[in-house]
C-alpha cells in the first residue's frame, strides 16, 4: 500500500478537460472522489497544496500517481475513457530497440517508447520520479521484476541495443557520481549497486542499454548514465524504458508511464523491440501495447453478488464510467480493461468495480436473515469458568504479551537445558525482548510482580491464556496450549496458600488430582509438586526458587501454580 | 448537638473522666487527683482532658506551673559512670599522687570523653581553683575541692530514677542544675527542667448536664465490638455500643477482578455469541500455507517478507500440508484452477507453504474453519493473538488481538455484507451513523472498510470486510458465498480504559491494573 505525495494544483490541472481552465476541488469533493481509487487522505498542507494519499489497492499500480488518480476521477465524470491514440498507429519510421541473445537467462524483457511535446514541469518531474520509484519498489518487487529508466531523447541515437557485456567492458559516469566507472565497480561502490546488486548476483555478464553510437544509457536495473539518463525540468523529449523478468508486467508498466505522459499532453511514439528469442507476444513487440483480454460474464452473476437487480444497461454504464470497454448481448456483458490495468483475475473483480463506480452508498444494507446458533469453544468455556473462580478467590487478572525473551522465559527461570526450557523461537529477531513464544505462564506473572513492588501486598494475580509448547512430534513442531497460571506474593507467602487455591479449583471443576514430588529448577526443592490428574501431569505448583526471585529482582517470596486447561477441557 | 448525641459521641476515656464528677458536679479537681480517681495512665488522662476541653465540657479553674528536674539519659549515664567533671578531677588527683604528667589528650583518650565534655569540665574546675593548666597542655590538681563536682554527685544520686521539683533544692545546687540542664543547642547535659502544669479542673455548664445524664444512664458498659459471647448470653442488652465516625475514609482493599482489557474483550465475545457466532480457535504457530497461501496472497506479496512476518527458527517447516488443499491452492495461485480465476500466474513453491510463521492474521483461523466443513448457514468468530514484525511504539504492538470471522450462506452478497457491518456498528460500537468505503484485501472482493461515528471518538475505522474470493473458498471446499470480516477494537478499548499508549493494554504495573475501572 503505497503512500504518495501529490500537489492539489497539479491534480486540478489534470482533472480539467483539454482546453478548459482547472476548477478548484474542495476537500469534501476530494475525499468523495478518493473512494474511486481506494485512496485515503493522510495529510494535507493547505499552504503548499501538498496532499499525502495512501492507495490501498496493491493490484492497481496505475493509481499510485497523480495522473492515475486524476484519470480515474475524470473517467467517472465524463462517463467513459477517452481512447489513447498511441496504440493503433505505429509510424513506419518508428524507432527500434534490439535485444541480444543471452538476456533470456538474466533479465529477458524490455519495453520502451518516446515522449515529445510535453515540457517537463517541476510538478511533472516530481510525479515522474515518484512513479518510477513506487512502481519499481512495490510493483516491481524492489526492481527485481520491473525497473524503469528515463532519458533525454535528444542525446540518443537509434537503434538502441539491450546488450549483455562483461563487468569491465563498459564504463560510464552513473547518476549521483562524478567519475567514470565499470559496471563491476558500480556494483561494488554505487549506493544503488549495493542496494540492488543482489538481483544480478552470480552473473558473469551484465545487462546494459547502449545507443547506435555505442554510448551507454544505463545499467538496468541498477543505475542510469549521468549524461543521458538525468531528466531535468524543461526537457521536452524523453526516452522511457522498462526492463524486467515478467513480460506482461513490463508492458503494463510502460503503458502506465505512457498514459501518464499522454495525460500531460505528450505525444507518445511506440518503439519496436526485436528479440532474438521467442516471447509470449512474439519476437517483434511494439510497445506500448494493449495486452488485456476481454472477459464475458452473465449480468446475473454481477447482480447476485451485489444482491441487487441492475440490468445490463446499468452494469455497462457503471463499468464504462470506470474505464472499461463494454459490450452487452443477451444478458451478458463482455468487458475489457483499459491498457493501464491488468488486475482482472475473476468475475468478482468486475463486480467490485461496478459497486465502486456506482458508489457503495448506492447499495442499501440488508440483514443476513438465516438463523445460526452462537457459542463459545469448549476451551474458552473452561477458561472462563476457572477465571471466575480465580476472581472469586481474590486474584487480579493480568494479561501479557505472548512474545517474550529467552532470558525471561528460560534463563531467569533456571530452565536452560531442561525440557521445560524448550522454546519456539523467532528466526528473524527484531528485538530480543520479543523473540520467543512463552512456553508457560509464570514468567508473565513474574514480569508484573517484578514491576510492582510498590503496589500494596499481598499480591494475588493470574492469567489464563495461550502458550506454545515445543513438540517435534507435532506437524507444526509445537502445540498451542491454553493454561492458567496463578501466583501469590507477599512477605509470608506459603506453599499451602497456593495449594488451597488449587484444591478449590479442582473441586469446582469436579476433577480428582494429587500432588507428586518432582524436581523443577524454578522452584525450591522439596516445595514443588507435579499436579497429576487422570494419570497425567497437568501442571505444577511450588514456592519459587530464591535465585529465580533474585533474577527477577523480586524482594518477597512467591508461590505459584500452573494448570494445563487444554488437557482438562479435553476430558469431558 | 443535643446532650444525648453528645454523650454518644464520647470516647470511653472521656466518659471515665466525666464520671468522676458524678458525685459532686461542681467540684474543682486537681489533675493528679483525677489520675488517682480514674486510674488512667498520664498520657491517656491528658488526651481525655484535652478532648473534653476542646468540647468545652470541662474548664480550667486554676493552673500552676512548677519546674521539675529529672535526669536525662546522659544524667543516668553520669550517675553510673561519673560525670566528666568528676572523672577529670579524679584523674588529675591520681596523677598528682603518682607524679605523672597528665595532658588533656590523655584524659580524652583514656576516659573516652568528648572534647567538648573535657574542655567544659576543665574550664569549670580551673575556675573553681581545683585545677591548674601548666605548660605543654598538662593539668595539675591543686588539691582544693570542687564544689561543682561534689554537688554533682549528690544531685545525680538524689535524682536517679526520681524527678523532683526544682524548688526543693538549695540555691547552690539549683545553680549547678541550671548550668547543666538541657538547653536549646546543648542536648548533652545530665539534667532536664520541665514545666509541670498542675491544673485544677471543673465542669462547664454543659459538662454538668452531661455528667448528670451519664449518671442517669447508669452503669451500662460501653463496648466497641459485638461479640459471639455477648450474643450467646444476651448480655448485649446491658451494653452500649460506641458509635463510629462513619465519615472516615474506608481502608483500601484489592479485590479479585478481571483485567479491564479482558473484560472489554469478554463483552465483545458475549455480543458476538448473542448475534449467533460460534467461536473458533487456532494455533499460535502457523504455516505460510494457512496464514497466506490459502488466503490467496501470492508468495511474492510484500506483506509476506521477513520485514512483516515472524518466522520460526526451529523447526523451520511443518511436516506436511493436508491434501487436497495444497494442490488446489497451488492451482488457484498458478492458473486459477477450478475457481474461475486466471490466478497469479507464477510458479507456486510448495516448500514455501510449509514454512512456519507466527500467525500474522486472524483470517488464518477462518481459513482452517473453511477447510473443515463449516455449517451453512454459519457464523464464526475468533479473538486471536497475532504477531507482526513491527517496531513497538505507542501505536504498534508486536503481539495483539484480532477480532475476526466469517459468515457463510446462500443469501450472502454485497448488500447482506453491508447489513452485517451495520449490525456490528450498532452492537459493538453503539454507533448509529456508518460509512462504507471501498477497500483492498488480498482475499476479498468486493472489499469494504467500515467507518462509524463513535459516541466519543467521532468518525473512526471500525473494521474491514468483504466477500471471500472464490480463489480462497473453492480450494477449501466451500461453494457458498462467504463474508470475511475483521474488527479493529484496540482504539475503542484504549478509550474505554482511558489509555493513550497501546503498550499499556499489556501493562506490568499492578497498581494501574488494580485501579483501572474501565467504562463499558
Amino acid at each position: 500500500m503505497p503512500t504518495i505525495t501529490i500537489s492539489k494544483q497539479d491534480l486540478e490541472g489534470l482533472l480539467a478537460a483539454p482546453g478548459e481552465a482547472p476548477q478548484p476541488i474542495t476537500m469534501e469533493q476530494l475525499e468523495e472522489s478518493l473512494m474511486l481509487v481506494k485512496g485515503e487522505l493522510k495529510e494535507q498542507n493547505p499552504d503548499t497544496g501538498e496532499l499525502r494519499i495512501e492507495l490501498q489497492d496493491s493490484n492497481r499500480p496505475d493509481l499510485w500517481c497523480c495522473e492515475g488518480i486524476a484519470r480515474q476521477i475524470r473517467v467517472k465524470r465524463q462517463g467513459s475513457l477517452a481512447k489513447y491514440n498511441f496504440l493503433t498507429t505505429p509510424s513506419k519510421s518508428a524507432k527500434r530497440l534490439n535485444v541480444v541473445p543471452g538476456l533470456e537467462e538474466i533479465r529477458p524483457y524490455v519495453a520502451a517508447c518516446t515522449s515529445t511535446g510535453y515540457r517537463v514541469t517541476q510538478e511533472g518531474l516530481a510525479q515522474l520520479i515518484q512513479t518510477q520509484e513506487k512502481l519499481a519498489e512495490m510493483f516491481g518487487r524492489k526492481r527485481r521484476t520491473v525497473s524503469i529508466g528515463l532519458y533525454r531523447l535528444a542525446a540518443i541515437e537509434f537503434p538502441v541495443t539491450y546488450d549483455l557485456v562483461k563487468p569491465d567492458e563498459v564504463t560510464f559516469t552513473p547518476l549521483g557520481m562524478d567519475t567514470v566507472m565499470t559496471l563491476g565497480e558500480m556494483l561494488l561502490v554505487h549506493p544503488k549497486g549495493l542496494e540492488f546488486g543482489g538481483i544480478l548476483a552470480g552473473q558473469d555478464r551484465l545487462p546494459v542499454l547502449r545507443d547506435a553510437k555505442r554510448q551507454a544509457l544505463s545499467f538496468p536495473p541498477i543505475i542510469n548514465s549521468r549524461e543521458v539518463g538525468e531528466v531535468r525540468v524543461g526537457d521536452d523529449a524523453l526516452f522511457v524504458e522498462v526492463t524486467g523478468t515478467d513480460l506482461s508486467m513490463v508492458v503494463l508498466t510502460l503503458n502506465i508511464l505512457a498514459a501518464n505522459l499522454a495525460d500531460r499532453g505528450a505525444v507518445i511514439e511506440p518503439i519496436e523491440v526485436r528479440y532474438p528469442y521467442k516471447t509470449a507476444l512474439g519476437k517483434a513487440v511494439w510497445t506500448p501495447q494493449d495486452i488485456g483480454k476481454s472477459r464475458t460474464l452473465p449480468v446475473s452473476t454481477i447482480e447476485q453478488a451485489l444482491g441487487q437487480a441492475l440490468g445490463a444497461q446499468e452494469v455497462a454504464k457503471a463499468l464504462t464510467a470506470y474505464g472499461y470497454e463494454v459490450t452487452t448481448r443477451g444478458g451478458k456483458v463482455t468487458v475489457t480493461l483499459p491498457l493501464y490495468r491488468q488486475d482482472l483475475m475473476h468475475a468478482m473483480d468486475v463486480v467490485e468495480d461496478v459497486a465502486i463506480s456506482r458508489g457503495y452508498g448506492d447499495f442499501s444494507p440488508v440483514m443476513p436473515s438465516q438463523f445460526t446458533v452462537g457459542g463459545l469453544s469448549r476451551i474458552e468455556e473452561v477458561s472462563d469458568r476457572l477465571r471466575a473462580l480465580m476472581v472469586g478467590m481474590g486474584f487480579q487478572e493480568i494479561i501479557s504479551n505472548i512474545l517474550g525473551s529467552p532470558q525471561d522465559l528460560r534463563d531467569a527461570m533456571r530452565l536452560q537445558g531442561t525440557e521445560w526450557g524448550q522454546l519456539v523461537e523467532v528466526d528473524n529477531v527484531m528485538s530480543q525482548n520479543f523473540s520467543a513464544l512463552r512456553q508457560w505462564m509464570l514468567p508473565s506473572l513474574l514480569r508484573v510482580e517484578a514491576a510492582s513492588n510498590r503496589a500494596f501486598y499481598p499480591h494475588r494475580m493470574f492469567e489464563a491464556g495461550e502458550v506454545a509448547r515445543h513438540d517435534l512430534t507435532q506437524p507444526l513442531g509445537s502445540r498451542t496450549v491454553t493454561v492458567l497460571g496463578g501466583m501469590i506474593a507477599h512477605a509470608d507467602a506459603h506453599f499451602s496458600e497456593a495449594h488451597s487455591c488449587l484444591d478449590t479449583l479442582f473441586y469446582y471443576v469436579n476433577q480428582a488430582y494429587s500432588l507428586e514430588p518432582i524436581q523443577h529448577p524454578s522452584f525450591l526443592a522439596g516445595r514443588v509438586g507435579g499436579i497429576v490428574s487422570g494419570g497425567k501431569q497437568v501442571g505444577v505448583i511450588g514456592e519459587l526458587h530464591p535465585e529465580v526471585l533474585e533474577r527477577w529482582q523480586i524482594g518477597v517470596p512467591a508461590v505459584a501454580f500452573e494448570i494445563d486447561l487444554t488437557e482438562l477441557a479435553d476430558r469431558s | 448537638m443535643d446532650i444525648s448525641s453528645l454523650i454518644d459521641s464520647l470516647h470511653p476515656l472521656e466518659v471515665k473522666v466525666l464520671s468522676t464528677f458524678e458525685a459532686n458536679p461542681s467540684a474543682v479537681v486537681q489533675t493528679d487527683q483525677l489520675a488517682q480517681s480514674t486510674g488512667l495512665e498520664p498520657s491517656q488522662l491528658s488526651m481525655a482532658v484535652e478532648w473534653l476541653l476542646a468540647k468545652s465540657l470541662i474548664a480550667v479553674d486554676t493552673e500552676t506551673v512548677t519546674p521539675n528536674v529529672s535526669l536525662t539519659k546522659i544524667g543516668e549515664l553520669y550517675f553510673e559512670k561519673y560525670s566528666p567533671i568528676e572523672r577529670v578531677l579524679s584523674a588529675a588527683r591520681d596523677a598528682a599522687k603518682t607524679g605523672k604528667r597528665l595532658t588533656i589528650q590523655d584524659i580524652q583518650s583514656r576516659e573516652g570523653l568528648e572534647p567538648a565534655e573535657v574542655s567544659g569540665a576543665i574550664g569549670r574546675l580551673k575556675k573553681e581553683g581545683a585545677l591548674l593548666i601548666i605548660q605543654g597542655g598538662c593539668i595539675e590538681s591543686t588539691g582544693r575541692p570542687s564544689q561543682t563536682a561534689e554537688a554533682m554527685r549528690g544531685l545525680l544520686q538524689q535524682l536517679h530514677g526520681a524527678p523532683r521539683e526544682l524548688q526543693a533544692f538549695p540555691e547552690a545546687q539549683r545553680q549547678v542544675i541550671q548550668d547543666h540542664a538541657v538547653k536549646r543547642g546543648n542536648a548533652r547535659e545530665p539534667f532536664r527542667i520541665d514545666d509541670r502544669v498542675a491544673r485544677a479542673l471543673k465542669l462547664s455548664v454543659t459538662g454538668i448536664e452531661a455528667a448528670q445524664q451519664l449518671s442517669r444512664q447508669g452503669t451500662a458498659e460501653e463496648v466497641s465490638q459485638l461479640t459471639p459471647e455477648l450474643l450467646k448470653d444476651g448480655s448485649w442488652r446491658t451494653k452500649r455500643f460506641r458509635k463510629y465516625t462513619i465519615s472516615l475514609r474506608a481502608p483500601r482493599i484489592a479485590p479479585g477482578k478481571r483485567h479491564p482489557y479482558r473484560e472489554f474483550l469478554d463483552t465483545v465475545k458475549t455480543k458476538l455469541v448473542s448475534m449467533g457466532f460460534q467461536e473458533m480457535r487456532g494455533s499460535l504457530v502457523e504455516t505460510e500455507f494457512w496464514n497466506m497461501d490459502a488466503l490467496f496472497m501470492p508468495q511474492f506479496h510484500p506483506a509476506r517478507d521477513i520485514h512483516d512476518v515472524y518466522f520460526v527458527k526451529e523447526p523451520t517447516h511443518a511436516s506436511l500440508i493436508a491434501e487436497p488443499f495444497l494442490s488446489r491452492v497451488k492451482q488457484a495461485h498458478q492458473n486459477g484452477g477450478e475457481t474461475g480465476s486466471t490466478g497469479w500466474n507464477y510458479p507456486f513453491n510448495a516448500e514455501r507453504s510449509r514454512r512456519l510463521v507466527l500467525r500474522s492474521q486472524g483470517t488464518a483461523v477462518s481459513a482452517h474453519t473453511l477447510a473443515t466443513q463449516p455449517a451453512v448457514p454459519g457464523k464464526y468468530f475468533s479473538i486471536a493473538r497475532c504477531f507482526r514484525y513491527d517496531q513497538v511504539d505507542a501505536t504498534h504492538a508486536t503481539d495483539f488481538f484480532q477480532v475476526e470471522g466469517i459468515v457463510l450462506g446462500e443469501d450472502i452478497n454485497f448488500r447482506t455484507l453491508l447489513g452485517l457491518l451495520n449490525l456490528f456498528a450498532r452492537e459493538v460500537a453503539q454507533a448509529k451513523e456508518v460509512k462504507f468505503l471501498p477497500a483492498y484485501f488480498p482475499f476479498t472482493e468486493p472489499s469494504v472498510e467500515l467507518h462509524v461515528r463513535h459516541p466519543k471518538l467521532g468518525w473512526m475505522e471500525l473494521g474491514g470486510a468483504g466477500l471471500f474470493r472464490s480463489e480462497v473458498t473453492r480450494p477449501l471446499g466451500v461453494t457458498v458465498p462467504v463474508i470475511a470480516w475483521g474488527l479493529g477494537l484496540d482504539r475503542m478499548a484504549m478509550v474505554a480504559l482511558g489509555i493513550h499508549d497501546i503498550r499499556e493494554l499489556f501493562t506490568d504495573n499492578l497498581d494501574l491494573i488494580r485501579s483501572t475501572r474501565g467504562a463499558f
